[in-house]
C-alpha cells in the first residue's frame, strides 16, 4: 500500500478523496441540498449495500472462474451453467429437507465432482489446446442449459431463507432526521435484510480463506507457482494433475455454492447461467485475469456499478458495467490488479 | 528514408548508458557502444554475457531499462520495433523465428513487404512485381534458389540459417545485426557464409555475434568483448587475439 | 493455432508465381460442378428451399466466413461477428425504410447500404482495437462481453434502436423492377454475394495483406522485426471481417424483413462460432458447409427429434452435442475430418506409407 502511494501519488490522492466522500455519504446526516441533488439517503445506502452484497455473490462465482483460468489457462465458458446447476440443487435440497444450510455443502460437492469429471474426461485430453478447450466448454454449456431446461422447466425457483434469517437487520446507520412540529426529533435508521448481510460475511470469509490458503500453505504456493510459471510446476515433479483436479473441484464447487446464494438472493431460472457467466467475464477482465484480489475488486466495482446504475440511470444500467470494462481494456488491458 | 534527419556523417549506431534488467537480474549494464557507418564489428563473449539482450534492445524486441539508442543520428529509443526496421535496421535470430507454414519465397517476400509501402495491399502480387524480383534475387544471393518453393519446415537447419540472412538483407538495410549466423553450419556452409558477409556492399555495416573465432575474426574489422553484461575490451581482431586478459578468459583452452 | 499445410489455395503454394495458363483453365473441376449445380437449383427446388434453406445458408455462411477470416488467417476467434452484422442490419433499417417511420429516415439504398457498411467497419475497428490489446484466448472472452453489451444496448435504447421491438418491414430496394425478396431473385442475390465473399477471402489470403496477417498469426514478434505493425494488421483484419459480416447482416435483415435485439443476442453470436468451427476454419468453404448443416438441422431437427421420441424443443441439445462431437474428434472441424479421411485413403494399407 505504501509502495503504491509512493509510486502513484495522484492516484492515491484521488482514491483517498473518494474514500472520504464515501464515508461522509454513509455516516453523515444528509443536508437538504444533497437530498435535492441526488435523492434520499435511504435510496443511496440501499444501492450501496445491494451493490456490495451483489459484489460478494459475483466474487464467489468469478473467483472460481479466475482460479481455473489462472492455473490452467482454460476459459471455462460452462462456469455459468455450473452456477445455475448449483442453484437448482440448492433449491431442491432446501425444499425437500427444509434445511437451508444443507444446500450449501451438497451443491458444493455435487458441482465440484462434476467439475472433476469434466477435468478428467475433457480437459486433460486437450492439454495445451486453449482454444479447443474453450470451444468444448461452450458445447458443454449449451448441452447443460438444455438438459436443465428439460429437467426442471422454465420456472423461477427461489429459495426461502430460514426464519431466523428472514427478518431485517438494524444497521444503526441514520437515513434521515426530521424535526416534527411538536419539536420532537425523529431519526430513522436503515434496515437491511439479514440474509444478505450474512451471505456477504460468508463470502468475505471464503475470500479470506482462499487468500490464506494461497499465500500461507504449501499447496497454495504450488498453485501460485503454477499460475506464474506452468512449465516450472511440471518441472518440479509436483503431481500437477492432482493439483489441477483439486483446483477444478474447488473452482467448480464455488460456482455451485454461489448458485445457492444466487437462488436465495434472486432466483434460479434459464438465462441466469449466461448472466453470471458474463458477470464473471467482466469481473475478471476488470480485476485482472487469474488474480483472486483482482476478482474481489472487480466484483465489488461491477456489483456497485450495476446497483447504482439501476437506481440513478436505470435505462443504461447494464451498459454501465460494460463501459467500465471497455475503459479498463483501453487503459490497463491486463486488468486493474493483473500482471502485464 | 528520413534523409532530413540523417546527413550521413553521424555514427550508424550509438548506445549510451544502456541497461536491461529482468527483475533483479541485470542482463546488460551501462553499455556504451559507437559504430561508424559501414563498420563491421564482432561482439564476443561467453553465454550469458548479454549479447543477444543487447541485440533485442537495439532492435526494440524489448525496450532497455535505461539508456538511449541513436540510429544514424536519430534517437530511436522510444520507437517500436517496426519503426526501427523501416529506418534500415535489420537482424537475424539465433533461435529460428521463421514462418514454418510458408514457403521460402513467401518468407523472403514477407520480409521485403515489411519494409515496403504495400504492407496493407489487398491486390495480389504479379510476376513482374518489384518485390517479387527482389525476393528472388535475395534467395539467389544466399544459394537457396533450388529450395525456393519448399516449405520452411522441410528445410535443413543450415538452409534455415541462410534464409534468416536473406530476410535480413531485404529492403535497403543500412545496418544489420547477425546473431550467431554460423552456429550449427557445416564447414562448407561456413565458407559460403563468410563469402556472403564479406561480399556485402561496403556501406552496409553490421554487428555479428559469433562463437566461432575463426569466422568472427575474418568478417570483422573491430571486436568488442562482453562479460557479465558489460563491455570489457574493444580493439582490432589482432589486438584482441593477443590480449592476455582476453586469452585467459575466452581463448585459452576453449577450443569449440 | 499453427497451420502446417493447407490443401487448397492455401499457404503451401508460392503466392508470387503464377502459372501461364488462361485463368479459365486454372479453375479446378469441383468449382465447375458446384457452380453449375448452384446455378440450376432454382429450376427444380421449391420456394421454401431456395429462400429458407439456401438463402439462409449463404447469409450465415458469409457471416461465418468473416469469423473464419479472423480466426483462420488472423488467429483471433471473435464472438462479435454477429454484432458487426447486426450493426449493418440496424443501420439499413434506421437510415432506410421500415415500419417504424418515427426513426427510419427513408434514405435511398445507394446511400444507406454504403453508409451501413461503413458504420459496421468503424464499429469493428473500434472493437478490434480494444480486443487486440490482449492476446490469444482472451479475445474470445472480450468479444463475448462486447457482443452481450451490444445486445443489451439495443434492447435498452429506444431512441435509435427502438428497444425490444427493433424494426420490422425492412425490405430490399426494388432495383431493376425486381422484387428481390421473392424466392428466385433472393436466391441469386445471396448466391452472388456469397460467391463474391468466398473468392474475395481466398484472394486476400494470398495478397500481401492476407500473407502478412498469417505471418502475424504464426509469429507476431518476427513480423514486428520485419517492419510490420502487428497491431494495425490485426485491427485492419477486424475491419475487413466487418465488411463481410456487414453484407451478411444486411441480407439477413432483408430475408427476415426485420431486425431486433434477438438477432444480435448471445445465442446467435455463439451459433456463428459453432458454424465456423464445425465447418472448419482453414478454408472459407468450411463456413458454408457449417452454415448448410446448421440450417438443415434448424429446419428439420424438430421432425427428427419427434421421430426418435423426443420433444421438438430439444434442438439446442442436438446442436450442442453435435458441436461437442466435432470439436472432440477434429481440430479443424469437418474439413479436418475430411482431410484425415483422404490422408488415410492415400496411405497404403500394408506399409502405411503415403502413396504418390
Amino acid at each position: 500500500m505504501r509502495a503504491f502511494a509512493a509510486r502513484h501519488p495522484i492516484w492515491s490522492a484521488i482514491l483517498g478523496a473518494f474514500a472520504l466522500i464515501l464515508l461522509y455519504l454513509i455516516f453523515a446526516i444528509w443536508p437538504e441540498w444533497l437530498v435535492d441533488g441526488i435523492g434520499r439517503k435511504k435510496v443511496f445506502l440501499n444501492a450501496l449495500f445491494n451493490g456490495i452484497t451483489l459484489g460478494g455473490l459475483y466474487f464467489l462465482v468469478a473467483s472460481g472462474f479466475t482460479l481455473i483460468f489462472g492455473l490452467m489457462r482454460n476459459v471455462n465458458l460452462a462456469h455459468g451453467s455450473l452456477y445455475l446447476l448449483g442453484g437448482y440443487i440448492g433449491f431442491f435440497i432446501a425444499d425437500s429437507t427444509g434445511l437451508w444450510l444443507l444446500a450449501f455443502p451438497v451443491a458444493f460437492i455435487v458441482v465440484g465432482v462434476l467439475g472433476v469429471f469434466l477435468q478428467i474426461t475433457v480437459f486433460r485430453r486437450m492439454e495445451g489446446q486453449d482454444l479447443r478447450q474453450t470451444l468444448v466448454t461452450i458445447g458443454i454449456s449449451i448441452v447443460m442449459a438444455d438438459l436443465m431446461l428439460w429437467g426442471v422447466g422454465g420456472d423461477f425457483y427461489n429459495i426461502t431463507p430460514p426464519r431466523w434469517l428472514s427478518g431485517p437487520f438494524e444497521t444503526g446507520l441514520v437515513t434521515s432526521q426530521r424535526v416534527r412540529s411538536s419539536g420532537e426529533v425523529v431519526t430513522s435508521y436503515l434496515k437491511y435484510p439479514s440474509v444478505r448481510i450474512v451471505i456477504f460475511a460468508a463470502s468475505l470469509v471464503i475470500g479470506l480463506a482462499m487468500w490464506l490458503v494461497l499465500n500461507r500453505t504449501r499447496i497454495g504456493m504450488l498453485i501460485r507457482a503454477g499460475v506464474d510459471d506452468r512449465d516450472m510446476l511440471s518441472a518440479t515433479g509436483a503431481r500437477i494433475q492432482l493439483v489441477f483436479v483439486g483446483v477444478f473441484f474447488f473452482g467448480a464447487g464455488l460456482a455451485g455454492l454461489a448458485g445457492v446464494v444466487g437462488a436465495t438472493f434472486q432466483s434460479a431460472a434459464p438465462g441466469e447461467d449466461i448472466r453470471f457467466l458474463l458477470a464473471s467475464l467482466v469481473v475478471v477482465i476488470v480485476g485482472g485475469m487469474g488474480s483472486i484480489p483482482g476478482a474481489a475488486l472487480g466484483a465489488l466495482l461491477i456489483g456497485c456499478a450495476e446497483q447504482f446504475g439501476s437506481v440513478y440511470f436505470p435505462t443504461y444500467a447494464v451498459v454501465l458495467t460494460f463501459l467500465i470494462m471497455v475503459a479498463v481494456l483501453a487503459f490497463r488491458p491486463q486488468g486493474l490488479l493483473g500482471r502485464s | 528514408m528520413n534523409a532530413g534527419v540523417s546527413t550521413g556523417t553521424e555514427n550508424a549506431l550509438e548506445l549510451r548508458g544502456m541497461s536491461k534488467r529482468f527483475g533483479a537480474l541485470a542482463a546488460i549494464s551501462d553499455v556504451e557502444l559507437t559504430v561508424r557507418p559501414g563498420e563491421r564489428r564482432a561482439v564476443l563473449g561467453s553465454n550469458g554475457a548479454g549479447k543477444t539482450t543487447l541485440f533485442n534492445c537495439i532492435t526494440g524486441d524489448f525496450p532497455p531499462s535505461e539508456g538511449s539508442i541513436r540510429f544514424f543520428g536519430e534517437d530511436v529509443t522510444a520507437f517500436p520495433a517496426q519503426e526501427r526496421i523501416r529506418r534500415g535496421l535489420r537482424r537475424t535470430y539465433q533461435i529460428s523465428l521463421l514462418f514454418t507454414g510458408l514457403s521460402v519465397i513467401d518468407n523472403v517476400y514477407l520480409a521485403c513487404l515489411g519494409v515496403s509501402r504495400g504492407r496493407f495491399s489487398f491486390a495480389r502480387a504479379r510476376k513482374s512485381d518489384a518485390l517479387v524480383a527482389s525476393a528472388e534475387e535475395l534467395i539467389q544471393t544466399v544459394n537457396l534458389w533450388e529450395a525456393r518453393d519448399t516449405l520452411v519446415s522441410n528445410l535443413s537447419y543450415g538452409q534455415q540459417r541462410q534464409l534468416e540472412i536473406a530476410m535480413a538483407l531485404s529492403g535497403a538495410p543500412r545496418f544489420i545485426l547477425f546473431d550467431e549466423p554460423a552456429a550449427g553450419l557445416s564447414p562448407t556452409e561456413r565458407r559460403e557464409l563468410i563469402d556472403i558477409l564479406t561480399g556485402l556492399p561496403s556501406h552496409m555495416g553490421y554487428i555479428i555475434i559469433e562463437h566461432d573465432m575463426d569466422v568472427a575474426l575474418r568478417v570483422s574489422e573491430y571486436v568488442t568483448m562482453m562479460h557479465n553484461g558489460r563491455i570489457f575490451k574493444e580493439g582490432k581482431p589482432a589486438e584482441i587475439e593477443e590480449d592476455p586478459e582476453v586469452q585467459a578468459l575466452y581463448l585459452g583452452g576453449d577450443d569449440h | 493455432m499453427a497451420m502446417p499445410e493447407i490443401t487448397d489455395g492455401g499457404g503451401a503454394r508460392p503466392s508470387v508465381r503464377q502459372e501461364d495458363r488462361l485463368w479459365i483453365e486454372r479453375i479446378p473441376a469441383p468449382y465447375w460442378v458446384a457452380g453449375v449445380i448452384l446455378l440450376i437449383i432454382p429450376a427444380f427446388a421449391s420456394d421454401f428451399i431456395m429462400f429458407q434453406i439456401f438463402g439462409w445458408t449463404f447469409i450465415l455462411g458469409m457471416i461465418a466466413t468473416s469469423l473464419m477470416f479472423l480466426g483462420g488467417y488472423g488467429g483471433m476467434v471473435s464472438l462479435a461477428q454477429m454484432s458487426f452484422a447486426g450493426v449493418a442490419g440496424y443501420m439499413v433499417a434506421i437510415f432506410g425504410d421500415s415500419a417504424i417511420d418515427t426513426i427510419s429516415m427513408g434514405w435511398p439504398w445507394y446511400i444507406t447500404i454504403p453508409l451501413a457498411l461503413m458504420i459496421a467497419v468503424l464499429f469493428a475497428t473500434l472493437i478490434g482495437w480494444l480486443a487486440v490489446r490482449t492476446e490469444g484466448i482472451y479475445t474470445i472472452m472480450i468479444t463475448l462481453a462486447i457482443a452481450a453489451a451490444f445486445f443489451y444496448f439495443t434492447r435498452q435504447n429506444y431512441d435509435i434502436f427502438n428497444g425490444f421491438q427493433g424494426f420490422n418491414s425492412v425490405f430490399p430496394p426494388q432495383l431493376f423492377g425486381v422484387d428481390w425478396r421473392r424466392p428466385i431473385p433472393f436466391y441469386y442475390l445471396t448466391l452472388f454475394w456469397a460467391t463474391v465473399t468466398y473468392f474475395a477471402v481466398l484472394y486476400v489470403s494470398r495478397a500481401p495483406f492476407g500473407l502478412a496477417l498469417q505471418g502475424v498469426r504464426d509469429n507476431p514478434r518476427r513480423m514486428a522485426a520485419l517492419g510490420f505493425n502487428v497491431t494495425a494488421h490485426r485491427v485492419a483484419a477486424y475491419a475487413f471481417s466487418a465488411l463481410i459480416a456487414g453484407m451478411g447482416g444486411i441480407l439477413l435483415t432483408w430475408q427476415s424483413a426485420q431486425i431486433s435485439p434477438g438477432t444480435v443476442g448471445i445465442q446467435p453470436a455463439i451459433d456463428i462460432l459453432i458454424i465456423a468451427v464445425v465447418g472448419g476454419m482453414r478454408h472459407p468453404v468450411g463456413a458454408f458447409i457449417g452454415a448448410f448443416l446448421y440450417v438443415i438441422l434448424k429446419t428439420f431437427a424438430v421432425d427428427f427429434l419427434i421421430a426418435v421420441g423426443l420433444s421438438g424443443d430439444r434442438f439446442q441439445l442436438l446442436i450442442g452435442l453435435g458441436f461437442l462431437l466435432v470439436v472432440f474428434f477434429s481440430e479443424d472441424g469437418l474439413l479436418g475430418l475430411w482431410e484425415k479421411l483422404r490422408a488415410s485413403r492415400n496411405r497404403d494399407p500394408l506399409t502405411g506409407e503415403v502413396r504418390q
